[in-house]
């Protein structure tokens, strides 16, 4: 793939987002598929199924189909539109390394600059055609005798592929927080994945529930915009500095004459990024070193003691996900803005009652409270061999081998999937490093013609053995309460290593761990 | 009082919380208040307000420390429960007519040292050290104070505050002397030893130095305006009955400590000990307001409006 010198922020947004005419049945009418089976098929047009789709391409295999519940691609990014919406990784290390763009525009981009990236990827690589919307699946199921997945989407239409890949992505359903009253609240009430850009805040008061990565963003975003914020925390994180520049025209430039000053520093950042592995992933000195930045970066920012104390966090750095803020801290700090760390009560008609016996009375009330993640079920029911089905077995905690297959499930790959998440690194650095290997599975279930290429049980058994072995000395293992542990404390989220050694479990597919027919 | 499950209690917690919004601070009844109680309500409620309020700080300080996940969540609403004592008892001043304006009632010089203590140093504390104070304090409270003044206050909406907040206190004194339990067991005489270690801190020395002139101070108070000094004493027994009820809670050396200066604090013929703390206490009251630092921006979060 050759440096694109397109724009993806001119990329034409719209090429992705029509409705194709459907080919299928309507729904009732047949059990077949609806159209002949792919090689593949991807669920999920994100920054996972539109990555897969293109390595795919790459690698020749061009029979692939991308189903798509929405009527846009983009995922996260689509859904994430919030004010202040940005990735909090620097945006040479978060994009495809086969898909550079020398044209980003700040060394942390905004999420419509990311979702334009998207709209670009699928344009320049030519994936419209295999996209098909407002196919929402809610089935997938394995037929042993033809070798064939078929996914189901919830109108009953049937799409058909040898191999299947779930790219859905793990932060991509989101509901209301269960808080007492939920119902009862009269005003206008956001969540920040289903951002309402119809919702004019001035003059309005806001309640922002939440103070997450979602949270800190649109903090300081809403304090400029609303007549007052209020804030409330219930556990405040570790906030590090922002190193957000806008790139120089030269930058643009240059890393569009000489792509290899590009990769220097993409190199650049992803070693500076594996550093950090030793500070946030496992509890060293350096750990310490990351906390006294974090708290000096605090005490620069925050004068008061109380209010200092209140954002001070109580667990180790990197037990939960590290923000970077440049802003949120100041923006607590505004007249019009104030951060409340009494539990929540319950929500009443006019707004939140908090536990100190007041009720702060709000027009509307952001959930900036994150996204159901599932660490013991899956999105849809999952059918593998025999009838077994995917939640079922994975009640005690997600498990797979190297993150991407699950024994008992053949030519199924997942992307995100157990024990593939990092926590100081970019997310597209193991992205790709499963869509690889997803490729060679791929690549020898179609040239060996195979029904079946099923990861030996015994070898999932003993990889999450070792797994769970190795996260137990990990930060996130360490005590506190996050989204990446089930409510028993199980880790099925986070890979406990660098992203390095990821890559290099990523990088064999030993077809002695597989059984095949 | 037996040992209480504390998950149990953190359920029971979450499910009985009230505001201020559920009372009719505008009911009939405030004319009640005679010209003569008046005045020394004024002064009585202004510092049980201010009680409550360091009491609530002190909980902030043991969610910090707190052992389990469950007790400091349970220290974080009780944290936030103390400060509603304080924000209702400031809403039946205002009621009865004794805020100016929107000011929040001056905290007296013991008061003020204390907060600044609390300010500056409880986070630094063991939990076992304020997890055995806040319990006595509380116990003052509820048993003679708060009962003394529904005693002396016919006000029904005074009543139907108070009997939320010694719901609320009856469930944190049920922890209180759980907890000190839980820090008793199991001690051996060196383990017991090791938790009198922050006897010999100089930020806990300081603690004592602002704590033992309030609770003189305090008595004076409440003497001054008609409490028998007898009811305060009783509170203190209880104090002592309850937390030694179990071999474990006995083996709590805070508890035994505690015990020990409750003691002191009642037998006025101690001189030995209340001639010092009475000296301090006018020492203190020499303390000229702007030689002490800014109120804590925690003491600006008091509010006597039900809705903000």
């Amino acid at each position: 793939m050759t440096t694109s010198s397109a724009s993806p922020k001119k990329a034409p947004r719209k090429v992705a987002t029509r409705k194709r005419a459907s080919t299928a049945k309507r729904p009732g009418v047949t059990k077949k598929p609806a159209v002949k089976p792919a090689s593949v098929l991807i669920v999920g047009a994100g920054f996972a199924g539109l990555g897969m789709a293109i390595r795919l391409k790459q690698a020749g295999i061009e029979d692939f189909v991308i189903l798509e519940r929405a009527n846009a691609v983009g995922g996260t990014w689509r859904d994430n539109q919030y004010p202040g919406a940005a990735c909090d990784i620097p945006s040479n290390l978060y994009s495809y390394s086969f898909a550079p763009n020398p044209n980003w525009s700040r060394s942390f981009s905004g999420s419509e600059e990311i979702l334009g990236y998207i709209h670009h990827l699928v344009a320049e690589f030519a994936l419209e055609s295999h996209i098909r919307f407002e196919k929402n699946v809610e089935g997938l199921t394995f037929d042993e005798k033809k070798g064939m997945w078929t996914a189901t989407t919830d109108k009953g239409e049937q799409f058909a592929g040898r191999a299947a890949v779930m790219a859905q992505g793990p932060l991509s359903n989101c509901s209301f927080p269960a808080i007492t009253g939920l119902e009862d609240f009269k005003g206008h009430k956001i969540h920040s994945a289903r951002w309402d850009h119809d919702y004019d805040f001035s003059g309005k008061k806001v309640a922002v529930i939440g103070t997450g990565a979602s949270g800190i963003q649109i903090i300081p975003e809403l304090v400029k915009q609303a007549k007052h914020v209020k804030v409330f925390q219930r556990t405040p994180g570790w906030v590090m500095p922002r190193p957000d520049f806008a790139t120089p025209q030269w930058n643009k430039k240059l890393f569009e004459k000489l792509p290899a000053s590009q990769q220097a520093m993409r190199n650049l950042l992803y070693w500076t990024h594996e550093s950090m592995a030793l500070a946030v992933i496992w509890n060293s000195p350096l750990t310490r070193i990351a906390e006294r930045v974090a708290r000096l970066h605090l005490r620069r920012q925050v004068k008061d003691r109380w209010l200092r104390r209140q954002l001070t966090p109580d667990f180790t750095i990197g037990c939960k996900r590290v923000l970077v803020s440049n802003d949120y801290y100041p923006s607590l700090q505004k007249d019009n803005a104030k951060l409340i760390t009494w539990p929540i009560a319950r929500l009443s008609e006019k707004g939140i009652r908090t536990v100190e016996g007041i009720e702060h009375q709000v027009d509307c009330i952001v959930f900036a409270t994150g996204f159901d993640v599932s660490h013991s079920g899956t999105p849809f029911p999952v059918k593998g061999r025999k009838g077994r089905v995917l939640g079922e077995e994975w009640e005690g905690g997600a498990q797979a081998y190297k993150s991407i297959n699950v024994s008992g499930y053949p030519n199924l790959y997942m992307t995100f999937g157990p024990n593939s998440g990092p926590g100081h690194n970019s997310a597209l650095v193991y992205m790709e490093s499963q869509l690889d290997y997803a490729v060679k599975g791929v690549q020898k279930i179609l040239q060996g013609d195979l029904k079946m290429l099923d990861v030996k049980e015994a070898v999932q058994r003993k990889h999450n053995k070792a797994m769970q072995k190795r996260l137990a000395k990990t930060n996130w293992n360490s005590g506190c309460k996050s989204w990446y542990l089930t409510e028993d404390g199980f880790n099925a989220t986070m890979y406990p290593g660098f992203a390095t050694q990821y890559a290099a479990q990523m990088a064999d597919f030993e077809e002695n761990d597989y059984e095949t027919a | 009082m037996a040992s209480i499950d504390l998950d149990k209690m953190l359920a029971k917690i979450k499910s009985t919380q009230w505001a201020l919004s559920d009372i009719d601070w505008d009911a009939p009844g405030a004319e009640l208040i005679t010209e003569e109680q008046w005045p020394k309500l004024k002064d009585f409620m202004a510092d049980l307000m201010w009680i409550e309020h360091v009491g609530a700080r002190a909980f902030a300080a043991m969610a910090k420390k707190a052992p389990t996940d469950t007790l400091r969540e349970i220290y974080t609403y009780f944290h936030a429960e103390e400060q509603r004592h304080a924000n209702a008892e400031m809403a039946l001043m205002k009621r009865w007519g004794m805020l100016e304006g929107d000011e929040i009632p001056e905290p007296n010089i013991n008061l003020r040292l204390v907060i600044e203590w609390l300010d500056r140093y409880s986070d630094e504390m063991p939990v076992y050290v304020l997890g055995t104070v806040v319990p006595m304090l509380e116990i003052a409270l509820d048993g003679a104070l708060c009962t003394f003044l529904l005693e002396t206050v016919k006000d029904p909406v005074c009543h139907q505050a108070f009997e939320k907040i010694n719901d609320d206190e009856s469930r944190h004194l049920g922890v209180g002397f759980t907890v000190m339990e839980m820090q008793g067991r199991g001690k051996t005489f060196i383990g017991a030893t090791k938790m009198l270690a922050p006897l010999m801190d100089p930020r806990l020395l300081l603690g004592i130095a602002s704590y033992a002139p309030l609770l003189n101070k305090m008595r004076d108070n409440i003497i001054t305006m008609g409490l028998p000094e007898e009811r305060l004493y009783a509170a203190m027994a209880k104090f002592e009955r309850i937390g030694g009820r179990t071999k474990d809670g006995r083996r709590n050396p805070w508890y035994q400590v505690i015990r020990q200066h409750a003691k002191i604090v009642v037998d006025r013929n101690n001189r030995a000990y209340h001639l010092p703390v009475d000296g301090l206490v006018k020492l203190t009251g020499m303390i000229p307001r702007k030689a002490l630092p800014a109120v804590p921006s925690w003491v600006k979060e008091l509010t006597y409006q039900p809705t903000a």
